[in-house]
């Protein structure tokens, strides 16, 4: 039986004996003066991953001389699950491949969806234009010009049944990418209201929504943004009101993805989705609930980016960091409670607009990192990221890219098979501390949220583009294609885009229609109430989803709320 | 004259992906331009502060589709006060054929795609506005 730190006070067995280590070290010293020209000494000291954790020339065992596998790294499945969550991994279960749909009227979607479907996806991902993301309807003048832009347009409950046309709500798993905790409380109500209509129960539905208020308040810059604390009660409430009521869905994915993409690096992305993760527990057990109701529906979103060995270092190490906080500092009992699960799309970021086609390799490649890495689920972004949303040859591409890695490489078939690596394990312990560190940093600022108020986390985006810019300018950081190895910029990209012209008349019927056909003394009412109860600490869900039940559009609750809270002014301006 | 070149950026109407059009604005500032930042705006905010603040050059960011609907109007209500010496840029991720229309069609000075480098947009800003004084 292994033995842990908890069980006694016995010295953990390390991976390697110290005489090896001993000699190893002696003998490194020896290669690194012997073997190496001067020129090549020279080069160490001067590597850093991405993140800025320094890198070696070789690394040896040396370099992990302190890493227990009994405690540090553990079996797949088994705590610390640093190298997964489950001991089967994908043997038992494949990621999901969920590939974005979205654009255009939510009919449009549909097709996307079932196309998606029909070619073997197994998880639906769907995303809003921007004024469904913000929360304006579609005929609001503040949403001119961006109706079915860049992701569907969804005004209503009769939005969401036309999105989900002969789809089978209790059959499939969906992720509704709602990013702002205002919009939270409303898009995935929706959802939960076609199931009922159509007689699925809400014990039957599954799916995620992101829910995240460092995206209303830090990642998005907005025409009218909510305060931070009303954001991060929005969000809580959500949490709460699903864990309840819903519990195959997941109400809350932290989001590190977007924050990533705005400008930071990976140990921030990591450490600030924790720290929310860590606000949102505290939160909710001051409203009376225990760790482990809600810990299990708890979810992930991270980014990869181009450092491969870093990204998957950062996956297996956030798991290890997520293990540690719900069990050393929220006490978890329940075994789910300490497991991170995770979606990743691959960092769009990356993906220049110059010679598109490059970037199917950026993507497999990133790709490959996340299922190396142990992910749960996967977007892989499409070639024409820097145009538009994806057409369907495009999207197609990223679906047969998940296709591929599943079936073609081999790398489903052994569980985290990078383990063991004396690179990989110094990178994971290194992130490990350096995520932890990050986390610290927050609370000495008084917790995420005062953080996110102070402008504090603004300025650390800023600072993190500036310096990344200048690395792309000065070509420290190479682009293929852009500032590296450029090609004939003359030639045209072989790109097309979807456009969606006729979006905004069909939602601008649709809306007068349902304005005339409904109760609208009903949707008073309910709106009535739910403006009343903005004031009190009562759980603004229920009171969300009477509305939408009732027929109440997006646009109208969530002027309600900037009316009722009032709005904040972005702090960089 | 040596003034400073005024420009008023903007991010176009709900559009949120802010990282790129505030990068802009700080190379700008530190190339020795008068940079004021609005934030989200629609036309008829942006339009007025241009005038209030005398701007020569507006600049505008879209990434999230609105780039037609929203740019020409700016540089329509502009010509309507009759500040056609205000040069308007736009900045994002739209199809190549957009950029080259509102540039063709719609009276936006220069679109800067993807991957340009700041340097050329200093460039193009600069020598646009020396071009009328």
């Amino acid at each position: 039986m292994a033995y842990r730190k908890d069980d006694g006070n016995k010295e953990p067995v390390c991976l390697f004996s110290e005489e090896h280590v001993r000699l190893i070290k002696d003998q490194y010293k020896d290669w690194f003066d012997k073997s190496l020209r001067e020129e090549d000494r020279q080069t160490e000291g001067k590597y850093f991953t991405h993140s800025g954790i320094p890198v070696k020339l070789a690394y040896t065992p040396a370099d992990i001389e302190n890493v227990s596998y009994i405690e540090d790294i553990g079996f797949p499945g088994h705590a610390p699950y640093l190298r997964g969550v489950y001991p089967n991994m994908y043997r038992g279960r494949l990621f999901t491949v969920r590939q974005l749909a979205g654009l255009g009227a939510p009919e449009d979607c549909n097709e996307r969806v079932c196309y998606l479907l029909d070619h073997g996806a197994t998880g639906v991902n769907i995303l809003f234009d921007m004024p469904t993301i913000r929360g304006y309807n579609s005929d609001d003048p503040e949403a001119e010009g961006n109706v079915g832009a860049c992701g569907a347009a969804v005004d209503s409950v009769w939005d969401m049944d036309a999105f989900f046309k002969d789809i089978d709500l209790g059959a499939v798993s969906t992720s509704i990418v709602t990013h702002l905790p205002s919009t939270s409380l409303v898009i995935p109500g929706m959802y939960f209201a076609v199931a009922e209509k159509r007689g699925t129960p809400l014990s039957k539905v599954a799916g995620t929504c992101q829910n995240d208020f460092i995206m209303e308040t830090c990642v998005g810059s907005g025409y009218e943004i909510l305060p931070p604390s009303v954001s991060f009660r929005m969000q809580c409430d959500t949490v709460e009101w699903i864990c309840k009521n819903v519990p195959r869905f997941n109400p809350i994915s932290f989001n590190g993805y977007n924050l990533r993409e705005a400008g930071t690096d990976a140990i921030a992305e990591v450490a600030i989705g924790i720290s929310n993760a860590i606000a949102t527990a505290e939160e909710l057990i001051k409203r009376g609930m225990k760790f482990d109701d809600f810990a299990p529906r708890m979810s992930f979103f991270w980014d990869l980016h181009n450092d491969f060995f870093e990204e998957i270092a950062k996956c297996r190490a956030s798991r290890k960091v997520w293990y540690k906080v719900a069990k050393e500092r929220f006490g978890a009992q329940n075994p789910k409670s300490m497991l991170m699960r995770f979606h990743v799309q691959t960092a769009g970021v990356t993906l220049p607009a110059t010679e598109p086609l490059n970037n199917i390799a950026r993507s497999a490649i990133q790709g490959l990192a996340a299922v190396l890495g142990g992910c749960q689920s996967l977007h892989i972004d499409s070639f024409d990221e820097a145009y538009s949303a994806p057409t369907e040859e495009a999207a197609l591409v990223s679906l047969r890219t998940q296709q591929i890695i599943q079936t073609e490489t081999g790398v489903c078939n052994t569980v985290d098979p990078l383990a063991g690596s004396y690179y990989v394990e110094y990178l994971t312990d290194q992130m490990v501390q350096r995520i932890f560190d990050y986390i610290s940093k927050i609370e000495g600022l008084g917790g995420l949220v005062q953080a996110v108020e102070s402008g504090w986390l603004h300025r650390e985006i800023v600072n993190y583009n500036n310096k990344y810019q200048e690395k792309i300018e000065n070509g420290q950081m190479k682009i293929v294609g852009v500032n590296f190895m450029k090609g004939d910029k003359a030639k045209a990209a072989p790109i097309q885009v979807f456009e969606y012209p006729e979006t905004y008349s069909r939602q601008k019927a649709k809306l007068e229609r349902l304005r005339k056909e409904r109760n609208n003394r009903n949707v008073e009412e309910a709106l009535s109430i739910l403006r009343q109860k903005c004031h009190t600490n009562e759980n603004l869900y229920p009171y969300c989803l009477d509305a939408v039940r009732n027929m109440a559009t997006l646009g109208e609750i969530e002027e309600l709320f900037r009316e009722e809270f009032g709005l904040w002014a972005f702090p960089l301006l | 004259m040596d003034r400073k070149i005024k420009v008023v950026m903007a991010k176009l109407g709900l559009d949120i992906h802010w990282r790129g059009v505030y990068l802009v604005s700080q190379f700008m500032k530190e190339a020795g331009m008068d940079v004021v930042y609005l934030g989200n705006k629609f036309p008829t905010e942006i339009v007025e502060a241009a005038i209030e603040e005398d701007a020569d050059v507006v600049g505008l960011s879209s990434l999230s589709g609105n780039h037609l609907a929203l740019g020409p109007i700016v540089v329509d209500m502009l010509r309507e006060k009759g500040l056609d010496r205000v040069k308007v840029f736009m900045g994002g991720v739209m199809p190549p054929d957009h950029a080259k229309r509102l540039e063709k069609e719609y009276g936006v000075q220069k679109v800067f795609l993807p991957d340009t480098p700041m340097q050329e947009i200093i460039d193009g800003i600069n020598a646009a506005v020396n071009n009328t004084h």
